[in-house]
């Protein structure tokens, strides 16, 4: 007779190895861009073990590259973190009952795939062994799997010549995570306000134009939300 | 001096210790407190907004920009123009990294722009 933490964990690798194929280039990419702003390899492999989130280890790339305060880089980083307070409002019901190690493990390893395959399951099943083996096996291959096309880009940066510009792959990488976000127009409004007000308030004080470029975006966005469902509404 | 690069060092390990625990504490916010706080949906939908207008916060004066001052004609732009026509029409994870790249490159190095 199986055990439900091992059906769960079978379940959730076969929902789960399709999507993160798609981990690979980013990784890879990750590494790169970390050397690139002159990360040593153990400070890049640090960075990603300690933060473990591949948009905010990018964002904050140009920030920690242009000397910028702790505080900015701290709110940045947040910011592009955010999405996860939504996520782990959405699963901690499936965590329910669980020590708080198991806990904190589950927070650290909580990634968008993982989210994304799993959420409507994880919510539905009954079965608390069932559902920690179904969420824990996957998360811990996917962290896994990260790490090691990380350090494949770490290493691998040191080949590719100084002069090609590598530090573009951020904003390249930075823009690719942005355009699938972009099928809804109330998200273009978020982005081009959030971008241009970043642009045209960048000589306020202590770089607060991109702080106040993303409250303006979020604001923005917001708002049309509700204009376009008034309109609907009419 | 040496003692200059061990404080540098020691502020980066502490910088990435601090973006480290904006993880943690957005990951966590719910899971660790138990179930206990709810998120109001108004909060809910106006957080969905954060990455698109944060993405974009950091991309744009990146390409717009050329030493803090407007410049729309410079080869990041043409670059990042490629880059979104190319991640918008293609699902390639590559693609766009490639394409990218050997525009700013070839405009950078080819054309001495």
């Amino acid at each position: 007779m199986e055990s439900s933490f091992r059906r769960g964990a079978r379940e959730g690798m076969r929902d789960f190895l399709p999507i993160s194929v798609g981990l690979v280039p980013w990784a890879m990419v990750t590494g790169i861009a970390m050397r690139s702003i002159g990360l040593s390899p153990l400070e890049a492999m640090g960075m990603n073990l300690l933060v473990y989130a591949g948009t905010a280890q990018l964002g904050t790339l140009p920030l920690l590259a242009s000397g910028a305060p702790l505080w900015l880089i701290f709110l940045t980083a947040l910011v592009l973190n955010l999405r996860f307070v939504i996520f782990s409002a959405a699963l901690a019901p499936a965590f329910h009952g669980h020590r708080f190690m198991r806990r904190l493990a589950s927070s650290y390893l909580l990634v968008d795939g993982m989210f994304a395959i799993g959420a409507d399951k994880l919510r539905r099943a009954d079965d608390a062994q069932w559902r920690w083996g179904y969420y824990i096996v996957p998360s811990l291959y996917g962290w896994g799997l990260w790490q090691c096309c990380v350090l494949v880009g770490v290493l691998g940066a040191g080949v590719i010549p100084r002069d090609w510009s590598l530090e573009f792959m951020t904003t390249i990488a930075l823009m690719v995570m942005m355009i699938p976000m972009l099928r809804e127009r109330p998200m273009w409004v978020a982005a081009l306000v959030g971008g241009l007000g970043a642009v045209l308030l960048r000589e306020l004080p202590l770089r607060l134009g991109l702080i106040a470029g993303i409250a303006l975006g979020i604001g923005a966005g917001f708002m049309a939300e509700r204009a376009l469902a008034r309109r609907a509404a009419r | 001096m040496s003692a200059g690069v061990m404080s540098e060092g020691l502020w980066l390990w502490l910088t990435l210790l601090v973006i480290g625990s904006t993880t943690i504490l957005t990951r966590g916010s719910f899971i660790l407190a138990g179930e206990k706080g709810r998120l109001p949906p108004a909060l809910q939908r106006a957080l969905r907004y954060a990455p698109a207008a944060a993405l974009s916060a950091l991309v744009m004066p990146d390409l717009l920009l050329d030493g803090g001052s407007l410049d729309p004609l410079n080869p990041k732009l043409a670059a990042g123009i490629v880059v979104v026509v190319v991640a918008w029409r293609w699902r390639s994870p590559w693609l766009p990294f490639i394409l990218g790249m050997a525009v700013l490159l070839l405009m950078r190095k080819g054309l001495g722009w």
